[in-house]
């Protein structure tokens, strides 16, 4: 997917301005929050268990080679064939070279972020496999030409009234207009996909080393149809992905949907361990696994090595008031939100994302419903410190905080500096003690009034012996 | 240097860990012992935490005497719910009196045109109300994901109360874990349109849990 | 209890009377109250725009004039996490300067925290009479638990009613630099605040930091709203909310 997050600032005007996305955002509010707010205290001791999955994800990446060779040793040994990509390009070509190995012609997908960053769908349409996404969200986007706006549901910024008239064109078929129609024309439209895809291609949210499994979750059923279905299957995820044992991607199972949809479980939770053999009935016979790098490697051993504990929740943009407000296209990639504002500049170039580590107060509140402790602000804040060590910052800015570091560092000079500030401003705040505009802070001034100071300063007053 | 090779020595680098037998110990002990996490306090009645939770996922629970009043039990559940009469079934269901009870259940996997599927479960977790399937010869993973029906028999002493719990059993009984492991917890849904959680997406539309001691 | 009273940059430029409100409530409290002179800011803004190095510098200025204190309070959640939180992340190299600033951030409080867990005011001075209500700064609320300690504080005064808004502990959208940078995000994050604080009918509108004050006033005022009050919670609690 193209990295357009360069755009945030115009993109955030227009979000703002988007009457049908506020409205679809507002939405947020109750499934996402007051959702994971339901069920999180089922979890008995949610401080203990955030800092077991913590551990369980530093755990693998402070020795993510040995790993990573773990995990693809057992696969191996159970048939399927373990891939490695450094980049989205290289997903792309090794999707197609095992289309073309099996005479593929369509494909049937399940969701898949990390296929987002590569691209895929493209590339295989150029290669000549037809791919139907079945995600219900991922359909809806395939259809309608557009990229996903949440990691975990992709298609909150479109209404009912939006889909109904979507698969009223796409479908040609009577427009529906109840939602759970609509659910079952989707279903209908999409079965003979599932039936006769020749290859079916999942992500996969853990890496299981123990038994070298791939963890899919899902609700709709489609991630079991496209991994039992057609003969051949590809799972893609990133390198970060694997956990130790199934004890340990338990811990997270615990805690990964009630992040992120509010429920205690999602509605499958399946364990894929090698291709079909004399044992089973059915399962595809060509099991084949990619990992993906794309950045990622730069990041173990880093001061930045905390973001890939991410285990795609989700749950940091539910709760950031500054997504809540501008939804995630404006983000510009796969990944928005806070998650998305680390990972964008870190695997795609801090130069192509500047708005990005900027466009957050440091709240905080992504940080609290974390699942597994990512320092997301601290996380954020050491990205806008390589930005000034790269000198990215505008002059203006630099400027600006350099002269306001000197003046607090030379106190009698401040205080004098002040004294006079605060008598102007007072003045030209003037009987309503506002100011309507403020040369250089027209940001604050365009939608809000400043109020004026007082006119004196504490410390001149408090040295003349006032009170109050 | 192929890809394989360049991203596991950026990462090697980047740890600057030297390949000595040491980690392969830790891999290994942990590996080994495959510690829990934090787990929630284990319910008193195991049966009835999972009956519980399972109904709150939208299952629907009913309970037998026994495995042969199975039959009885599902007639009247697809009379009462207008449902066709006849589905198929795992082979270790197929000797059950289902003929007796007005329905024709056929021991093979199902296909698209199925619309019940009768399977059992390799165990049952009571925390959230799920069942847990193994697939292979005899438990084909489709009978419980093609039709719109999914009925599951479930031994009430197969109820465990953790997903741990779950893979310990499984540890005990497989030599290995089978090709699909699948923990199912009720009908399928999706929430994709204005968030509003709607039953039955592309899996079954309704899933009901006969519990029959065996 | 010998106090180090931090007024903050933004209370000492814009609204003095918060920290003669802060004083005597500290005064109240049985508190020996002393203002170092050369105080001036604690660093955030640089901090928090990636310029570390400003931020160390002003640390050192600040630890050489603070101390010495028994306690050392501010009117603010987010300059006192600043001293708590993060000053120590400043100097996680050095052993020596960590300890320090670790033990200083140890008796670094926010202010209600302070009156209601070390000083253990009994009874505010203020006789506010009014229905508030409070916006709960992120900062202190995340770096520092301050949440109900206000609310403590307040609900011993006979004649005010708190009514709470829905998400009182939202961001407001004010972030620093951020409501300048991305002033019209941080317009609608202030508007969104505005639309709860007068959804509950309150006649006031309460917080422990003035950057976030001055946010919703500025909104408020916009949008046409001149009679709801914005009011520090120190003015509340001292009885120093009366205009001049």
């Amino acid at each position: 997917m193209r990295n357009t997050s360069i755009n945030f600032k115009s993109q955030v005007t227009i979000k703002l301005a988007d009457v049908k996305l506020q409205g679809a955002l507002s939405r947020l509010q109750t499934r996402f929050v007051e959702g994971r707010s339901a069920v999180i205290g089922e979890i008995d001791d949610l401080p203990a268990t955030r800092t077991a999955a913590a551990a369980i994800r530093d755990r693998v990446l402070n020795d993510l080679e040995h790993w990573l060779l773990q995990f693809e040793q057992q696969a191996t040994a159970r048939g399927a064939i373990v891939h490695w990509a450094e980049t989205g390009e290289d997903v792309n070509r090794i999707v197609a070279e095992i289309a073309a190995q099996h005479g593929v012609k369509t494909a049937a997908k399940s969701k898949s972020m990390v296929s987002e960053e590569c691209g895929l769908n493209d590339a295989l349409e150029l290669a000549g496999v037809k791919v139907m996404e079945t995600d219900l969200g991922e359909y809806i986007l395939q259809l309608a030409h557009e990229a996903p706006s949440h990691i975990v549901a992709p298609v909150v910024h479109k209404n009912k009234e939006e889909i109904s008239d979507l698969f009223a064109e796409k479908h040609q078929l009577p427009r529906k207009t109840g939602i759970a129609e609509l659910c079952r024309e989707a279903r209908e439209v999409l079965r003979p996909a599932f039936l006769n895809a020749d290859m079916g291609i999942s992500g996969g949210n853990f890496l299981v080393a123990e038994t070298g499994s791939v963890l899919i979750v899902t609700n709709e059923g489609n991630g079991r149809l496209v991994t039992t279905l057609p003969r051949v299957h590809v799972a893609i995820t990133g390198i970060e992905k694997v956990v130790p044992t199934l004890d340990d991607v338990t811990t997270l199972v615990r805690l990964l949907p009630r992040s992120a949809t509010g429920q205690s479980i999602t509605n499958y939770v399946s364990v894929l361990t090698g291709n079909k053999n004399t044992e089973d009935h059915d399962g595809p016979e060509h099991f084949h696994i990619i990992l993906l790098d794309n950045g990622r490697s730069s990041l173990v051993g880093s001061e930045m090595q905390e973001m890939l504990r991410c285990i795609r929740c989700g749950a940091c943009m539910n709760h950031c008031p500054v997504y809540q407000n501008i939804g995630g296209h404006a983000y510009g990639w796969v990944y928005p939100g806070p998650m998305g504002s680390i990972l964008t500049p870190l695997l795609g170039g801090l130069e192509k994302s500047p708005d990005l580590p900027n466009a957050s107060t440091l709240c905080g509140a992504c940080a609290v419903v974390c699942p597994v402790k990512i320092p997301l602000p601290d996380l954020l804040r050491k990205l806008r410190e390589k930005q000034m060590e790269r000198g990215m910052k505008s002059r203006q800015e630099t400027f600006m905080l350099k002269a306001w570091a000197w003046l607090a560092l030379h106190p009698a000079i401040y205080a004098l500096t002040t004294k006079i500030g605060v008598r102007f401003m007072s003045v030209l705040g003037g009987r309503d003690k506002l100011l309507h505009s403020l040369p250089g802070a027209s940001g604050w001034t365009n939608g809000r009034d400043f109020p004026a100071p007082a006119g004196r300063t504490f410390r001149e007053l408090y040295q003349q012996g006032k009170r109050k | 240097m192929n890809a394989r090779d360049k991203i596991l020595g950026r990462i090697r680098t980047a740890q600057a860990r030297q390949t000595t037998g040491a980690h392969v110990e830790t891999i290994s002990s942990h590996l080994a012992r495959h510690p829990r996490g934090p787990l929630p306090p284990s319910p008193d009645d195991l049966v009835a935490c999972f009956r519980e939770r399972a109904i709150k996922l939208s299952s629907d629970v009913l309970e037998a005497k026994d495995r042969m009043e199975v039959p009885a039990l599902l007639a009247r559940y697809l009379d009462e719910s207008k449902l066709p009469m006849r589905g198929v079934c795992w082979p270790s269901l197929a000797e059950l009196p289902w003929n007796a009870a007005g329905l024709e259940m056929q021991s093979r996997p199902a296909t698209n045109q199925d619309m019940v599927g009768v399977t059992g479960a390799f165990c049952a977790i009571a925390e959230t109300g799920t069942l847990m399937m193994l697939s292979g010869a005899e438990t084909p993973a489709t009978t419980s994901l093609l039709p719109e029906t999914h009925v599951a028999v479930l031994d009430p002493c197969r109820i465990v109360a953790t997903m741990e719990d779950a893979w310990d059993l499984m540890r005990k009984e497989c030599k290995q874990p089978p090709r699909a492991v699948n923990f199912i917890s009720g009908p399928s849904r999706t929430a994709d349109i204005e968030q509003t959680v709607t039953l039955g997406a592309h899996g079954p539309y309704r899933v009901l849990l006969i519990l029959a001691p065996f | 209890m010998r106090v180090g009273f931090f007024v903050t940059c933004l209370v000492d430029s814009m609204r003095p009377r918060i920290g003669f409100a802060a004083i005597k409530l500290l005064e109240a409290a049985g508190c020996e109250v002393v203002v170092p002179e050369q105080q001036t800011c604690c660093g955030q803004p640089g901090y928090n725009s990636g310029d570390r190095k400003s931020a160390e510098a002003m640390a050192r200025k600040l630890i050489a004039e603070f101390e010495a204190f028994d306690y050392v309070v501010l009117p603010s959640g987010s300059c006192a996490g600043m001293i708590r939180v993060h000053y120590p992340d400043l100097f996680r190299d050095d052993p020596a300067l960590l300890a320090r600033f670790t033990a200083l951030g140890q008796r670094t409080y926010e202010l209600t925290d302070f009156l209601v867990n070390i000083a253990k005011l009994e009874k505010a001075p203020g006789n506010f009479k009014g229905t508030l209500t409070y916006h709960d700064s992120c900062s202190g609320l995340r770096e520092l638990d301050v949440y109900k300690q206000p609310r403590a504080l307040l609900a011993k005064m006979p004649d005010v009613t708190v009514h709470e808004m829905v998400e009182s502990t939202t961001c407001c959208g004010f972030g620093g630099t951020f409501s300048v940078k991305y002033g019209e995000l941080s317009t609608r994050m202030a508007d969104n605040k505005c639309q709860h604080i007068s959804a509950t009918a309150a006649n006031t509108i309460v917080g422990g930091d003035l950057g976030c004050l001055l946010n919703i006033e500025g909104r408020l005022r916009r949008n046409g709203d001149l009679s709801t009050r914005v009011l520090h919670v120190a003015e509340v609690l001292s009885g120093l909310d009366v205009e001049e």
